[in-house]
């Protein structure tokens, strides 16, 4: 009973954070549009960016680039030019990849913050609650670990037979969940926090730790990006793994007639498992005590 | 617990139900969103976020602890200068030629002592000199050094009532619709020994296109709190009366009147 409760919780808190994530980034580049150039240490001359998105007037056609560094790529119809109805229309990223859609850095704002706290109180929630039950442990990347990633990348490139897996999670899972909960997110909020004037006063050293407010903007564009990337990822996981796993499970679930402990229990797992992420899929995969059939299932289907 | 509890097929049936939503929210997310948004409520609630802003970042804060302040070497090369254009009528202009001969500066409102100041007034007044960065909401940053009359200074002679609790720049600049540009900040960000006056930039006159003869520096929060071109200051209890009633020019068109992020 209890367990059913918590699995609730963590669900709940998966797919607020998925929804948080979505909105933070989209709002995120909305934002970055007013200024879409990135720059190290305090301050922006115009001439010292590294990165940026901008059109520029060619023969009288516009056309969008984009920038890093010295390398420069047209990018007319996704960045720097979107290609409307109305014609061609200078925009660093395109409507349909911010909130909200129209140019409006006050509207972006207004999400963005708003699902900043969702996203921070969210997190709290759930690690609160997976710190209090054990679960953090048991995907918490140890020296002990590292040996075994190599082989891990190996099984997953179908070179090695047998998984190094020991417990709920191999070893790259548990590299990918410790990276995001304990390096990834610390850094994406404190990067965002060394953008605030009025915490830049009290704390001189918080701008200062990524080298200038400007280079804090810089890290969590950045970031942002290494988030996505693992989003995508995950969905990938999710979607290779998950279309069989995820409807065993779901079948599993539902038609099985297991004994009464069980359903909960492994639901639980399965749930917190997704914790951070969308899918019980991935918990099917990480193969849990519970359930040795499943396991032996999961692992046929892996190398078949 | 029943023997066939539900909860699988409630699980089932939450996960298809949220990977539908999260489907419908991609595909449809630019109109969505854009919908919510022009919603009164969904905005609302959205600001509320400001609130939070405020009380967290104040809580953690420590009063009157300085903002960071750069070497003269530090100094930006390039200072955009953002906003209204600079007032185009004929009293600013030649008071700008003749070295503001007939502007002063009116300090008035829920004060014991309203008072005007010219510019040598001011300039006579106790200063502080600082090195600067100024952080404009669209991302930027550009760092100078600023010579003023710090805002408590003035708090000082006017003295302010206790019913006090905003203080109200009036600018001489407008938008192309007339509007006049106008920021208030509370006594918090008022009293902070940073905030001032500023009739020097880096070294010289304030230039006409950053706010010439005074703007305002207040360095825990973001540019355009920072008020150009003014000519009066009001304290106030409330600044719902004032304008659209949000405290600002870019505070009724949206932004937060709490910029401290």
């Amino acid at each position: 009973m209890l367990n059913y409760r918590h699995n609730r919780i963590t669900r709940l808190a998966h797919w607020t954070n998925a929804l948080a994530l979505l909105i933070l980034f989209m709002s995120g580049l909305q934002i970055f549009n007013a200024f879409p150039n990135l720059h190290w240490g305090s301050k922006t001359e115009p001439d010292e960016a590294f990165f940026s998105i901008y059109a520029a007037n060619e023969d009288g056609e516009v056309r969008g680039y984009t920038r890093l560094y010295g390398w420069q790529f047209e990018t007319t119809g996704v960045l720097g030019i979107q290609n409307t109805d109305m014609g061609p229309f200078p925009r660093a990223f395109p409507s349909w990849l911010t909130i909200p859609g129209f140019f409006w850095l006050a509207g972006g704002r207004r999400w963005h913050f708003f699902f900043a706290w969702i996203f921070v109180l969210n997190g709290l929630l759930y690690f609160a609650y997976n710190l209090a039950n054990g679960h953090v442990r048991k995907f918490l990347l140890r020296p002990k670990d590292l040996a075994k990633l190599l082989p891990m990348l190996l099984y997953y490139l179908r070179l090695r037979c047998v998984s190094p897996q020991e417990g709920e999670y191999n070893p790259m899972q548990k590299m990918a969940y410790t990276g995001v909960f304990f390096l990834l997110t610390p850094l994406i909020i404190l990067s965002g926090l060394a953008m605030s004037p009025q915490l830049d006063a009290t704390f001189n050293w918080l701008p200062a730790i990524f080298g200038g407010r400007q280079s804090a903007r810089s890290f969590h564009f950045i970031l942002t990006f290494l988030f996505t990337f693992f989003t995508f990822g995950h969905i990938f996981m999710v979607a290779t793994t998950g279309v069989v796993n995820n409807m065993r499970s779901m079948v599993t679930g539902w038609y099985t007639d297991q004994s009464v402990a069980e359903p909960p229990s492994s639901d639980q797992e399965a749930t917190l498992e997704a914790g951070g992420e969308p899918a019980p899929a991935l918990a099917e995969l990480a193969g849990e005590p519970p359930e040795p059939e499943a396991k032996k299932e999961e692992h046929k289907n892996e190398t078949e | 617990m029943r023997p066939n509890n539900p909860v699988p097929s409630r699980r089932t049936f939450l996960t298809a139900a949220l990977q539908g939503a999260g489907l419908l929210l991609l595909s449809g997310c630019e109109g969505l969103f854009d919908r919510l948004h022009q919603n009164k409520k969904v905005l609302s609630l959205l600001e509320s976020a400001e609130a939070a802003n405020r009380f967290l970042l104040r809580l953690v804060s420590r009063r009157g602890k300085l903002a960071q302040e750069f070497s003269e070497a530090d100094i930006s090369r390039y200072f955009k200068a953002n906003g209204n254009p600079p007032p185009l009528n004929m009293d600013y202009i030649l008071n700008t030629m003749m070295g503001w001969p007939t502007w002063r500066l009116e300090v008035a409102g829920l004060v014991e002592q309203p008072m005007q100041f010219s510019l040598a007034e001011l300039q006579a007044l106790p200063a502080r000199t600082q090195i600067t960065r100024h952080d404009c909401v669209e991302g930027w940053s550009a760092i100078a050094k600023w010579k003023g009359v710090p805002l408590v200074e003035i708090m000082k002679r006017v003295q302010p009532k206790p019913e006090a609790k905003f203080v109200v720049f009036y600018c001489m600049d407008t938008d192309q619709d007339g509007n006049y540009y106008y920021e208030s900040v509370d006594l918090y960000d008022a009293a902070h020994p940073q905030t001032i006056l500023a009739y020097e930039m880096n070294g010289e006159p304030v230039p006409v296109d950053h706010g010439a003869p005074l703007r305002l520096r207040v360095e825990t929060q973001l540019g355009y709190k920072m008020a150009k071109y003014i000519h009066r200051v009001d304290f106030v209890a409330s600044h719902k009366e004032i304008g659209q009633g949000r405290g600002g020019y870019w505070e009724d068109r949206g932004y937060e009147w709490y910029a401290g992020i």
